[in-house]
């Protein structure tokens, strides 16, 4: 009978102890990453988390997951200025803030302002710029707060359907708001963006939600519906699947790019403006929150993209 | 009766229940918090099989509690003291990176400038320490190695001390003992590169998860840069083995745990100074003045400790005259209200006081501070008070009220004093020298400071973050505090070049000025050529990373400063080595030249400028 009652005891515990571990919902975060570098090959990792001139991050800080993206800005390299750096260093430093919890999961605007700040305390003189996307995921609240400064951007899509998305913020075509550091020479001729002129939104999400951030590179060249096809074959809640959706993606955005007869949405937009544009870098992430451990996948990919007006590829310069 | 057969199910969840909650609860119990490491490698005590196995903890610092001055900025990551806690970001990369912990200073520079206040005389041999800092870790355990990862011109560490008192406790008690965990004095490291730091450490017998690093970057030729310290113990006692046996220190003998006390039994004051044979031996003979100078050899303790021998020698040691200067900073881990109450009646002739670093953590209260500043503050001439955090806003009026004379006032890093109390300063009207790097002091108190403050010849106002507009303050000294030698505004970061035109003007005499990380300075606006101009006496000038600065304003510093003998223009691209070399020939007693950063300034350049101009340190930090 003692034993019995022993055995109770440990059993009502047990009990209890894993309900209350359920009621925490900590989500895991899985992360895969499919990159495509300049020379195609699939599967490269240039610089850590830097594809071309873009850059992610992400990290966990308690209850918080952060998300970030940074689209550098092209146009740099004729000036002599690498733009990876600017995009890479200012990710970096928000893995650093986020990891140190110097940040409130609430105000991801704050995540960049403060980012940016610690650039300019660097002793080395960084020059560049870039749009930044910061996503931060309350594990506790389930919400879900981003700050998007710039043409990069996010995507919720619940039960087959897009709930949530961000605006582009544009000065004009091409020219996305950025933050930058610029030689001193051309100060007052650079474009400059406050980290406050970032759009913020908050809102609640739902386990099954997929979110998708991406920079300029997927919307300006997929559309709405196709993404959402792609996303309608995600079945599975495992790793595999996640990761084999995301790189289907990848890899029909970077067919598009190529196909000199597809008119994206970029390229209409572009030929509507009568402008010849040359090749950018483009890639994008994706998270996706699916099922009750809420994994969560990132992918990138960056490509070139083509001018279907001219029907060339005109492939970056190194 | 029934007979009771377990259920198959029910054993079955009952099995599973019991394998879950084991599993979870050793989860729980393993899952360490933050940035703690944890290994745990069984050690055998190696005696006899009987003894228990001692687990070894490896813990990286949780939290940097306390420090006493940094590079960077107070509301950031980089090059902050913070840094220093947690895991390596850098290790076992070498170079100057943000993600490191750097102090304020190195080399001899600093004390080579007008600014730099003159040595307290009885500063004991063993005491090396400029900079420190205290950091608590999770676990209390009995140290058996302390490593430090040096990441950049290594090193710096003099000391490291260990603390009884376990800072997250609750209930702290009220004796607080450090000790010495090892010592040693600056030796100099050739190399810059990264290097893991692991001295031989003491055996404690209390556990311990409070451990301050003391560092001395006097011999350094860059700012020394650390990334982690990792904090290696037992969590049992461990048993005193004869071939561990601690080794006795000399010096561990002459700043051993006696307390600064008197004697306890009152003697009256000698008679008439007649030769009178009082059984002292020689000491009879010899004059009182001569004897008074044998004894200004001691040490403190070792003074303190002679008072105690017989009553002639008390008598001397106990005169007023051998308390002209007292530097009570060495002893910091000792001094306590009582120590200062027995110091009291010998210091009614104090002129100058080094209080830094002490009475933290309970050790010094306003009543025991109070009572000694009221009894010897009539003659004070210096106070020195960097990182005291026991001071408050009554402090300061004692100080203000006590101290009327009083000409030198050091509150380095006193960031815990409430920004009310700096107002009590602009009573001090005689100060000429003010330190108050770090604190946050308001642009109220400060104006008011320069209002009455008007002999001020050296004022430190780095990182003093709390002041709105330092163009007015700049405004305030050019009109006020003409007779200003050296200015401190590093990191001031609303100064424009309105503020500076004013400096300019009005502060002729000024001989050192830091603008370092300034950035709101530009160049463009002509405020470092005009201030090249009107500041002819200049021997000191930072410009660090003020990207603006370009080679027009280094050839007006050429043809205006010929006094200059430190420069650092950190950071800039628009310099090139031609206005360098302008520089280098039209001011032959330069001395220091930080060229770190500059872009078309490379390792070619510096080494074929070191090479025309040796006497000229030249400066140029990596990123590897």
């Amino acid at each position: 009978m003692f034993s019995v009652l022993s055995y109770g005891r440990l059993v009502t515990r047990a009990v209890i102890g894993g309900l209350s571990q359920t009621d925490s919902r900590d989500y895991s975060l899985v992360t895969a990453r499919c990159g495509f570098g300049k020379d195609f090959r699939k599967g490269i990792l240039k610089k850590g988390m830097c594809y071309g001139d873009d850059a992610c991050f992400i990290a966990r800080h308690r209850s918080a997951d952060v998300l970030g993206v940074a689209d550098g800005v092209g146009g740099w390299r004729d000036y002599g200025v690498d733009p990876s750096q600017f995009s890479g260093t200012l990710m970096k430093t928000c893995e650093r803030l986020v990891k140190e919890g110097r940040f409130v999961p609430s105000n991801p605007v704050g995540v960049l302002t403060s980012s940016y700040y610690e650039l300019l305390q660097n002793k080395v003189p960084l020059l560049g710029s870039s749009t930044a996307c910061i996503v931060v995921l309350d594990r506790q609240s389930h919400r879900l707060h981003t700050a998007n400064l710039g043409d990069s951007g996010f995507l919720v899509v619940r039960g087959g359907e897009v709930v949530h998305h961000s605006d582009e913020q544009q000065h004009y075509f091409n020219t996305p708001f950025q933050l930058s550091i610029a030689p001193p020479e051309a100060e007052g001729a650079v474009l400059s963006d406050s980290p406050d002129a970032a759009d913020s939104s908050s809102f609640d999400v739902q386990l099954g939600d997929i979110i998708l951030t991406a920079t300029d590179g997927l919307f300006d060249n997929m559309p709405e519906h196709m993404i959402l096809q792609e996303l309608k074959k995600l079945k599975k809640t495992n790793y595999e699947s996640i990761q084999q959706t995301a790189r289907s993606i990848a890899e029909q955005a970077h067919v598009l790019a190529y196909d000199p007869n597809y008119m994206s949405p970029f390229a209409q937009f572009a030929c509507d403006n009568g402008l010849n544009v040359r090749g950018n870098d483009y890639h994008f992430f994706m998270r996706v929150e699916i099922g009750d451990k809420a994994e969560v996948v990132l992918i990138s990919v960056h490509w070139l993209h083509s001018c279907p007006a001219s029907g060339r590829m005109t492939p970056r310069e190194e | 009766m029934t007979h009771c057969s377990p259920d198959p199910l029910f054993l079955m969840l009952t099995l599973l229940s019991m394998f879950y909650y084991i599993c979870l609860r050793r989860r729980s119990r393993s899952g360490t918090r933050g940035e703690a490491l944890t290994s745990r490698r069984a050690v055998e005590s190696g005696q006899r099989a009987t003894l228990p196995i001692s687990v070894e903890v490896e813990q990286y610092a949780k939290e940097v509690l306390d420090f006493s001055s940094h590079y960077g900025s107070e509301n950031s990551m980089s090059y902050t003291m913070w840094n220093l806690a947690g895991m390596p970001n850098v290790y076992p990369s070498s170079g100057d990176f943000t993600q490191t912990a750097v102090f304020r200073a190195y080399g001899t520079w600093w004390e080579q400038c007008v600014s730099a206040p003159l040595p307290f005389r009885r500063t004991p041999k063993a005491f090396h320490s400029q900079d420190y800092i205290e950091l608590a870790f999770e676990e209390p355990v009995y140290p058996t190695a302390v490593e430090v990862l040096e990441t950049y011109h290594p090193g710096a560490i003099v000391q490291i001390m260990a603390c009884s008192l376990n800072p997250f406790s609750q209930n702290p008690p009220t004796d607080v003992r450090w000790e010495v965990l090892w010592a040693e004095e600056p030796t100099k490291v050739l190399t810059p590169q990264a290097r893991q730091f692991s001295p031989s450490i003491k055996q404690l017998s209390f556990p311990t998860n409070l451990i301050r690093v003391e560092v001395n970057s006097s011999l350094l030729k860059y700012y020394t840069e650390l990334d982690a310290v990792v904090l290696r113990g037992q969590k049992e006692r461990p048993i005193l083995s004869l071939y561990k046996m601690p080794r006795i220190d000399i010096c561990d003998l002459s700043d051993s745990d006696e307390e600064l006390s008197d004697p306890g039994v009152s003697f009256r004051q000698a008679g008439d100074g007649k030769h009178i044979n009082l059984g002292n031996g020689y000491f009879d003979k010899l004059p009182y003045e001569l004897i008074q100078l044998i004894v200004s050899h001691l040490t403190l303790p070792d003074l303190c400790r002679l008072t105690q021998t017989c009553k002639l020698l008390h008598q001397h040691c106990c005169d007023p005259l051998q308390y002209i200067q007292l530097s009570l900073q060495p002893y910091w881990a000792r001094l306590s209200d009582t120590s200062l109450g027995h110091l009291q009646g010998r210091c009614t002739l104090l002129q100058r006081l080094n209080l830094s670093w002490t009475g933290n953590r309970g050790a010094l209260t306003l009543t025991g501070f109070s009572s000694f500043m009221k009894a010897c503050g009539g003659s004070l001439v210096c106070l020195e008070l960097s990182c005291c955090h026991f001071l408050s806003e009554p402090c300061l009026e004692v100080i203000s009220q006590t101290c009327p004379g009083l000409q030198e006032l050091n509150l380095s890093s006193c960031d815990r004093l409430h920004p009310q109390a700096f107002t009590h300063i602009s009573k001090l009207t005689r100060l000429r020298r003010l330190v108050l790097y770090r604190t946050k002091i308001e642009q109220t108190a400060m104006l008011s400071i320069l209002t009455f403050c008007i002999e001020l010849r050296h004022l430190n106002l780095g990182s003093c973050v709390m002041i709105e507009d330092y163009d007015v303050v700049a405004s305030m000294l050019a009109v006020r505090c003409r007779s200003l030698r050296s200015l401190d505004l590093w990191r001031c970061r609303n100064l424009t070049e309105r503020g500076l035109a004013e400096l300019a003007a009005g502060c002729r005499l000024l001989e050192e000025l830091d603008l370092g990380w300034c950035s709101t300075l530009q160049s463009s606006s002509g405020c470092f050529q005009h201030l090249a101009r009107n500041l002819q006496c200049l021997r000191k000038l930072f410009l660090t990373a003020n990207r603006t600065v370009c080679d027009s304003d280094i050839e007006e510093l050429a043809a205006n400063c010929p006094a200059l003998q430190h420069l650092d223009i950190l950071g800039t691209r628009m310099v090139s080595s031609s206005s360098l070399r302008k520089l280098l020939q039209a001011c032959p007693k330069l001395l220091l030249l930080d060229v770190s950063f500059c872009a078309q300034v490379d390792a070619r350049i510096v080494q074929e400028l070191c090479g025309l101009f040796p006497n000229v340190a030249i400066k140029k930090s990596f990123t590897q």
